[in-house]
């Protein structure tokens, strides 16, 4: 993740989509202030409280949770997407279930010190029982130790670096989406049984994400009996013509683990010039529609592309609704993690009001879900990452991200 | 053989687009006894040129003009547009510190390949772009028999380059322009003093070796497909590595020297290790220096005595 997020900087894209996320985050606004305010008072003031809850018929919970996100910067085309998202989970599950819940957006700017500073903002509100975020791996590490000693929990839509969950230093977190370990695995066991290659080609591009998850990949491999070959070109090499000629017939998959998906485009595309038929399979480095666009390549993503699940249909429709079609994958996680989280508070809550921060810790991360946007269940084990996580393979057929595993 | 053919065709590619990068580095060395370090990103300036052209008139997948006539108007544009500024950089960089020590224009060169690679991010983005030129002429097209590979594109390229260099080595030996410039690489105050305007000699002489750079970088474009606005900096290099290797300053030197680095590069990927190629290249640099330090097509020095 956080390798990725370094790569969102993309001016162009950038520009737009602040410019658009702008326009519908005043749009969005003029709604859930209302909310918020309503929320707030009742949540609040105790005398509202007690009045307002009887005419909801007991049932009517309100509290405030915090949502952490790059919302400008150099991310905010990620930031934004995931802010949409989110208010809409909040708002989806408010209508379904009478809750008023509203959210306390903090801005990251995906910096780690931002970030802390943030999080000391939400952590001070005590109204706040939990928190939306962050995005990146960085931040979160950076946040642990004030939301360890606060005890509030904080489900992240998009961290994936495995060290956020293995030694329980930070016990109040958690993810929706699947650790880097899962993806060297996934990507291996999908090369040997769908694909059937019984020889891959890797080949890194000598950046420590590249290396790493080529060694996790070529780990499953050895044990699957698949013969693995290793080459490493650098990022900024002008010509893979004479590592492509290096790729003998009986190499079934060369397998991609790369950050730059222009480099993979071209990687496949100089393939086809010297008419070899290795499949290329990219890992989520690579997953980006726009410039990786290679006919019948596999490319895997931390998440699904939504417009792909049925279960997320209706959702989907109401975003594109809402806002526009120009969401990727980091957005539709955050609907799952403001579900998971709206749904352990609503059960702590008693008379409209939520339990303490440490009762809906406990209820966030014992809350399951049985089916969600992202195509399947969402349970949470002891360290805070989803239970069976893995990744998603998206095959590229007419230049459309198909799901396929 | 299957590999070792298709690395001749890659070394062969690689070697056009070097070639025509040396010849800008010999053509000014010759007059002006100058390295100019700059000259690598006018080659990618050329580049964003030619994409910038591409995209004006409707992007690879939808072009305006029929695929035969884009290709030569990318060329022309970027060529023309490297070239005024190889003029620019001369009038301004290079110009006012002609009588300063020679470590000054040195400096100055340098300054300005940091200019030129910042201006073009802060306009641009860091992003890497692609020409897509698989969509404007399919990757299956050329000549596939066999172990042979080699598509239009990839022809195209070596054609051009070999025609302009050739039509280079004419145009140095036939005309009046051509003469001056020899003239002034040879001796530039004699040239003077037989009425040659040595000033405009220099600046027809930027402008000549920044266009081919430019043509180079709408040809790496085309085969390579990313640009990146630091993309100048080792094909800079690799440029003025050819131009030492062909014996600096010789316009015959440059060509066979980019050929040479190109070829290296190529077998070094193919053969050795596509981690480590480029130290074999300069490993070949090395080698041809120590056993040829004139290079191949250069003249020792006169020296009076």
């Amino acid at each position: 993740m956080s390798k990725k997020l370094l790569f969102a900087p993309l001016a162009v894209f950038a520009l737009a989509a602040t410019a658009c996320g702008s326009d519908s985050k005043s749009a969005g606004d003029t709604g859930a202030p209302a909310g918020t305010t309503a929320g707030t008072t009742a949540g609040t003031t105790a005398g509202a409280a007690t009045t307002a809850a009887p005419a909801a018929g007991g049932a009517a919970c309100s509290a405030k949770i915090g949502f952490m996100g790059p919302f400008t910067g150099d991310a905010a085309s990620i930031g934004q997407e995931q802010l949409n998202w989110g208010k809409l989970g909040i708002d989806d599950f408010n209508a379904k279930n009478g809750t008023t819940f509203s959210v306390v957006e903090t801005d990251t700017q995906l910096d780690p010190a931002q970030a802390t500073t943030g999080a000391q903002k939400l952590i001070s509100d005590t109204d706040i029982v939990a928190v939306l975020g962050p995005a990146g791996s960085q931040e979160v590490e950076a946040i642990g130790p004030a939301m360890t000693t606060a005890g509030l929990v904080y489900v992240s839509p998009s961290a994936t670096r495995t060290s956020l969950t293995v030694d329980g230093k930070m016990p109040t977190f958690a993810r929706v989406v699947p650790n880097d370990d899962a993806q060297g695995p996934t990507i291996a066991n999908f090369v040997k049984d769908t694909i059937k290659a019984k020889k891959v080609l890797i080949v890194d591009d000598q950046t420590s994400y590249s290396t790493g998850l080529a060694d996790s990949a070529t780990a499953t491999w050895k044990t699957l009996g698949v013969e693995v070959l290793r080459e490493s070109i650098a990022q900024k090499s002008t010509d893979f013509s004479s590592l492509v000629a290096k790729v003998t017939d009986d190499v079934g998959a060369v397998f991609l683990p790369w950050q730059i998906a222009a480099n993979a485009q071209q990687f496949g595309t100089q393939l086809a010039e010297q008419g070899k038929k290795a499949v290329v399979v990219g890992s989520d480095g690579v997953y980006s529609p726009s410039d990786f666009s290679l006919e019948g390549a596999y490319v895997s993503s931390f998440a699904p592309d939504v417009r792909g699940v049925p279960a997320a249909a209706s959702v989907v429709a109401a975003y594109q609704k809402a806002h526009d079609d120009k969401f990727g994958t980091f957005g539709p996680p955050v609907y799952v993690a403001a579900q998971l989280i709206a749904t352990g508070i609503q059960a702590t809550c008693k008379d409209g009001k939520p339990g303490t921060r440490a009762e809906v810790t406990t209820a966030v991360k014992a809350t399951k879900l049985a089916d969600t946007i992202l195509g399947g269940p969402v349970a949470l084990d002891a360290n805070g990452d989803v239970v069976g996580a893995k990744f998603y393979l998206s095959q590229i057929k007419g230049g459309k991200y198909t799901l396929v595993g | 053989m299957g590999q070792f053919v298709q690395l001749v065709v890659n070394g062969l590619t690689l070697g056009s687009v070097y070639a025509l990068i040396a010849l800008g580095y010999s053509l000014v060395y010759g007059v002006l006894k100058l390295l100019n370090f700059a000259h690598g990103e006018v080659y990618m300036i050329g580049a964003f040129l030619g994409y910038g052209t591409l995209h004006m008139l409707g992007g690879a997948a939808d072009p305006a003009l029929p695929v035969a006539v884009l290709l030569p108007v990318l060329m022309v544009v970027a060529a023309l547009g490297s070239g005024l500024v190889g003029v620019a950089i001369e009038r301004f960089a290079y110009r006012p510190l002609r009588t300063a020590p020679r470590i000054a224009p040195l400096v100055s060169a340098l300054g300005t390949s940091f200019f030129l690679q910042n201006a073009v991010l802060l306009v641009v983005g860091a992003r890497i772009l692609r020409y897509e030129s698989e969509k404007l002429v399919d990757v299956s097209s050329g000549i596939h028999e066999g172990v042979l590979n080699v598509s239009v594109m990839r022809l195209l390229v070596i054609g051009v380059s070999f025609t302009v260099m050739i039509g280079l080595m004419i145009f140095m030996r036939r005309s009046k322009l051509g003469k001056a410039m020899r003239a002034t690489s040879y001796d530039p105050e004699a040239a003077q003093m037989m009425g040659l305007d040595v000033n405009k000699v220099i600046m027809v002489t930027f402008f000549i070796g920044s266009a081919l750079a430019g043509v180079a970088g709408v040809m790496s474009g085309l085969v390579y497909n990313r640009v990146f606005q630091t993309m100048g900096f080792v094909a800079g290099l690799k440029g003025f590595t050819a131009s030492v290797v062909g014996g600096i300053g010789s316009v015959q030197g440059a060509m066979a020297g980019g050929l040479i680095i190109g070829f290296a590069e190529s077998f070094a990927q193919g053969y050795v290790s596509t981690t480590f190629y480029d130290v074999v290249v300069f490993l070949v640099l090395i080698g041809f220096m120590l056993i040829r330090p004139r290079g191949l097509f250069g003249v020792a020095e006169l020296k009076k005595v």
